[in-house]
């Protein structure tokens, strides 16, 4: 583990520059796409170091916030506990909601923490806090967890989209709103998502039939000469995004055939359940075998069940626990897991009190996660809530401290500073927040 | 009969919320099918007395003549309990997931009770089939199981024909299907369109369907009741919705529907007829409008009258005599202790039924 709060420094040009892109980069998303701030943390050696390991990442992104009650942390036998029981699971005297019976077989591959409590308790600001690890601070924009690991994890001269979202649905409320803005923050649209996912194939990447082989290749190194020399000349950041994009879709060209459900072999889809969350997350598994960093797997923004909570969460808690069993088995069947983070979350938990709707609301202050594979140390179950699920009473976690976990999981020096110079400072993960050290390997 | 008027006449609280539940043959007391438990409640003076627990939420309770107390829950059993012994007689295992609903035959020799776990079946949520039957039909007296019968899941309400030889069952998807249990057959089945949401907005997935179903009281006719559908399911704010469904010709067809601008927004689950014949009524959860619980004519569908009880409303009964009407039902749990207790939430009110 590199050293804590140490501050990393290209020393190039680079960032006058990229100071006043940067500025421009947090007003709009569409402004942000020119910025780039590639190698602001670059230590080649240790840069090298990560990218050799191989660490690569699954977000099961569980948006609208499932409920810590019906999934890792039941009440049984208390007024909170809701219609569906506890059981038994491989880690004596702990239980999970009677809804996951195939996780509660490997819960000694899985780490649980009980015990997250952070503040937003809206979706738009707790999306925003739980995917980029801190509150905003405008008129900057914190890069998205993924964008962080495809900058420092990914290759980014791979042809295969190094941050993938597999998300079908076009909506999701405060979720579309979310992935309508900026995802790569200050890292630069380069670290950006591929989105991919039911109707969101990834258009115009097939050769038309009428040109040649030959044709094309020439028609691109003309292109990319003349672009270049262009980016070069004029100094033009629009330019060079315009590059970075022709490069992407260049090699998305070359991997198209990995976004493509159909070519997943039938029992693997099979086995995976026929919902559009667990062919994603097959395709997720797919992708990261075929060199993807970070693949972020959602579904819009089903878990938020103001109404209908039992009616909703008796379908969507045996396809998530049925999701990680077989991505977690898999993984470790195939010597991936050690190398491979997965983490299933959502942005807060649900209320112990039911409405009159025979829905739970929003409830930040104490609620529940799970992790397995790379620097994860399975067989844990981290803090725990009140008889009630009210309170946490031990271990408190908040979005720093998962986010230094996730860091630390994955070999990412969790305190570095950014380098931006005449700047507000940050750092990856802010006010020096620990890592929750019982998880980690 | 034009209108019909309400009036409290009792309010009564239980301990935790209230899903199901029945009248006494006298009409002076109930069951109610608790989250908490099964308790009886008299309507008179308020006592409450607990008979028994489900290991999940009982959602249903019905008080037979005998003394017998039948009770369904989420733990997919159902009980016995015979009031004048005070002792549980016994206990079947029905199904593998929740009894949603159940119900008694008029002549209280039959009860059925509906399964069904809504998982995912397509790339779309489309339901997957049925992991065991949906409907399943017994005998009251011994508990014998008499009828499995197949259905989509979740299968959300049940209903026994007047004469009991129809059992009507009603799901998620909006489709109705009518079995003859003499014949252990398929009489009819028809969908309804109306009732069931597909998310666009927050989600992709099916909500809503059927949530209450009753014969009309000649048979012939089936009277459904939930929610019409919605961009975001999420939101609870379908349209207050029940149809009426010929259901024993070739071709069931509609008759009629909750009228235009007489429904606001909220989930109907449950439907009561006036011992009359005349008239019936609706009640649920109010979202968005002026009433939860309303009253409807029989003979021409108009709106009678209407209620906005302060909570969601899961059971109506009338009382034999048609004087009455019972409403059941939950508010919102409560978010804190009070003297280091949960304050009751589980709701019963009677009305007196005047109709002109």
């Amino acid at each position: 583990m590199p050293n804590r709060k140490t501050k990393l420094t290209c020393g190039s040009d680079e960032h006058t520059v990229h100071r006043r892109l940067f500025l421009q980069g947090s007003m709009s998303a569409a402004t942000a796409s020119v910025a780039s701030f590639n190698g602001l943390f670059s230590i080649p050696a240790l840069a090298e170091e990560t990218k050799r390991s191989g660490k690569k990442c699954i977000l099961l992104w569980l948006c609208g916030a499932p409920s810590q009650f019906e999934t890792w942390d039941p009440k049984p036998g208390t007024a909170t506990s809701g219609p569906f029981g506890a059981i038994s699971t491989s880690l004596p005297g702990i239980q999970i909601s009677s809804l996951m019976p195939k996780c509660a077989t490997i819960m000694d591959k899985l780490a649980v923490v009980r015990s997250m409590s952070t503040k937003p308790n809206e979706h738009f600001q707790a999306i925003d806090t739980l995917t980029r690890g801190d509150k905003p601070r405008p008129p900057f924009t914190r890069p998205i967890l993924g964008s962080v690991i495809a900058e420092q994890l990914g290759q980014l001269d791979s042809p295969v989209p190094q941050f993938v979202l597999l998300d079908p649905c076009p909506e999701g409320n405060e979720f579309k709103g979310f992935k309508a803005g900026n995802w790569a923050g200050w890292l630069g649209a380069e670290y950006g998502p591929v989105r991919a996912g039911g109707d969101y194939g990834i258009p115009n990447i097939e050769k038309l039939d009428a040109i040649s082989q030959a044709d094309h290749a020439d028609r691109e190194a003309l292109r990319s000469f003349f672009s270049k020399k262009f980016e070069n000349d004029q100094r033009s950041a629009a330019a060079a995004s315009h590059n970075a994009a022709f490069d992407r879709v260049k090699g998305l060209m070359s991997c198209a055939p990995l976004f493509d459900l159909e070519t997943l072999p039938k029992a693997d889809r099979e086995r995976y359940g026929a919902g559009a969350f667990a062919q994603h997350a097959l395709q997720a598994r797919h992708l990261i075998e075929n060199g993807s960093t970070f693949v972020m797997v959602a579904n819009g923004m089903p878990w938020d069940n103001h109404v209908f909570q039992h009616e909703m969460h008796q379908m969507l808690v045996p396809e998530l626990d049925n999701i990680l069993f077989q991505l977690v088995t898999d993984l470790d069947e195939r010597g991936m897991l050690d190398d491979t983070l997965v983490i299933a979350m959502g942005e807060f938990g649900r209320t112990p009190w039911l409405n009159e709707a025979r829905g739970r609301d929003h409830y930040p202050k104490a609620w529940s996660l799970a992790m397995a594979g790379a620097g994860i140390r399975g067989g844990v179950v981290h803090g725990a809530t009140d008889a009630g699920g009210y309170e946490v009473v031990d271990g408190k976690a908040d979005n720093q401290n998962l986010f230094a976990t996730i860091f630390s999981a994955l070999g990412i020096a969790p305190h570095e500073e950014y380098d931006l110079p005449g700047l507000p400072t940050f750092y990856r993960v802010e006010e020096d927040a620990e890592p929750i050290a019982e998880v980690l390997a | 009969m034009t209108s019909v008027k309400l009036e409290k006449t009792r309010d009564r609280r239980l301990p935790t919320g209230i899903l199901g539940g029945s009248l006494s043959p006298d009409a002076n007391a109930v069951v109610a099918a608790c989250m908490g438990g099964v308790y009886r409640l008299e309507l008179g003076n308020g006592k409450k007395q607990k008979l028994h627990a489900h290991e999940s939420y009982a959602t249903s309770a019905h008080w037979l003549t005998d003394g017998t107390v039948l009770s369904g829950g989420y733990d997919g059993r159902m009980r016995w309990f015979d009031l004048n012994t005070q002792k549980l007689q016994r206990e079947s295992k029905l199904h593998d997931f929740w009894s949603w609903q159940t119900d008694v035959s008029p002549d209280g020799t039959l009860f059925a009770s509906v399964t069904g776990q809504y998982l995912a079946g397509g790339y779309k949520y489309e339901p997957s089939p049925e992991r065991e039957p949906s409907i399943c039909v017994g005998d009251v007296e011994t508990g014998e199981i008499l009828h499995r019968l197949p259905h989509v899941p979740s299968v959300q309400s049940v209903a026994f024909s007047p004469d009991g030889r129809f059992v009507a069952a009603g799901n998620l998807m909006g489709e109705v299907r009518v079995y003859d249990l003499r014949l252990g057959e398929l009489a009819n089945r028809f969908t309804t369109p109306d009732f069931t949401s597909w998310g666009i907005i927050k989600s992709h997935c099916y909500l809503g369907g059927i949530f209450a179903i009753r014969f009309t009281p000649a048979g012939d006719e089936l009277l459904l009741a939930g929610m019409g559908p919605m961009r975001d399911p999420m939101a609870g704010n379908g349209r207050q919705l029940w149809q009426r469904w010929k259901w024993d010709v070739a071709e069931p067809k509609m008759t009629d529907q909750t009228h235009d601008a007489e429904s606001g927004e909220g989930l109907m689950e449950t439907l009561a007829v006036h011992p009359s014949g005349e008239f019936f009524a609706m009640g649920g959860r109010l979202r968005g409008g002026d009433w939860n619980v309303a009253v409807f004519s029989l003979k021409n569908g108009n709106r009678l009258a209407t209620l906005k009880t302060g909570y969601r409303a899961t059971t109506l009964r009338f009382t034999p005599d048609g004087e009455s009407l019972v409403v059941m039902g939950a508010q919102g749990q409560p978010t804190k202790l009070k003297d280091g207790k949960l304050p009751e939430f589980g709701r019963v009110e009677q009305y007196s039924v005047t109709a002109a």
